[in-house]
């Protein structure tokens, strides 16, 4: 396993469930097609995340090193707080 | 009653958010033993996690949308559906995968743990942070059953 191609791969994945989250509340037509993945939104961004994470492990390994550092869980870690902060932010904004 | 579904998905996601934390502790200070230790207790919490992700989910379409939801948006406290609901469900997202993250590198790591400081303090901080996003996600579990008690209330008044 290649330490550094899957921790990139996480912070990509939530990033992404950041932005598939705010972008289906602001397009009915993108939520219609995360709803027609799973019968549910929710359900579409949950299958997403697992094939996303998947995928970019698969793409991220063929570029990555494996010197893993901690600089790596660092920025794993800011992106965390980043994305959930903007989705905290948005339903604030917009409820 | 209580949907025993709800009571399911709290009790093993919580026994999940544990099992990190007994990571993080085991982590402070690793010697052969504790490393197996805290490689049974990752893989505990990351099959936990995605086991109150599968009943959570089911709950949370199955049962919060259709009988739930619908009364707490009728209600004086709409936002905790609005806001607390929607940031719970989009953000609990993230768990399954740092948890699969943070059990992949015990496992990769293994042994070399014991003198790989970088490794090591990035198992200490992934599950720290799964531990703590895990009970803040469960708190605000406890404001939407408030929330849903008080649209019960008032509009039973």
């Amino acid at each position: 396993m290649n330490s550094k191609a899957i921790t990139r791969a996480a912070a990509v994945t939530i990033t992404l469930i950041a932005a598939a989250t705010i972008g289906s509340e602001l397009s009915a037509t993108f939520k219609q097609l995360l709803t027609t993945i799973g019968g549910h939104h929710w359900i579409g961004k949950s299958v997403l995340s697992v094939v996303f994470f998947g995928l970019l492990y698969l793409v991220f390994a063929k570029v990555s090193d494996d010197r893993f550092a901690l600089k790596d869980t660092g920025v794993l870690i800011g992106t965390v707080f980043v994305s959930g902060l903007a989705i905290l932010s948005f339903y604030v904004l917009h409820a | 009653m209580v949907n025993p579904l709800i009571l399911i998905h709290a009790a093993i996601a919580e026994i999940g958010l544990f099992a990190f934390l007994w990571v993080v502790v085991e982590m402070l200070n690793p010697s052969e033993t504790r490393i197996a230790r805290a490689q049974v207790a990752a893989l505990t919490g990351f099959a936990c996690l995605f086991f109150a992700w599968l009943v959570g989910g089911f709950y949370y379409v199955e049962v919060y949308g259709l009988h739930i939801k619908p009364l707490i948006k009728a209600s004086d406290a709409k936002w905790v559906h609005s806001i607390v609901m929607e940031v719970k469900e989009h953000v609990f997202l993230f768990l399954p995968i740092l948890a699969t993250l943070t059990t992949a590198l015990l496992y990769k790591y293994d042994e070399e743990l014991i003198n790989n400081r970088d490794a090591r303090l990035s198992i200490v901080l992934l599950a720290g942070l799964i531990f703590l996003m895990g009970f803040s996600i469960a708190g605000m579990g406890a404001v939407i059953s408030s929330g849903y008690r008080f649209a019960l209330m008032t509009g039973m008044a």
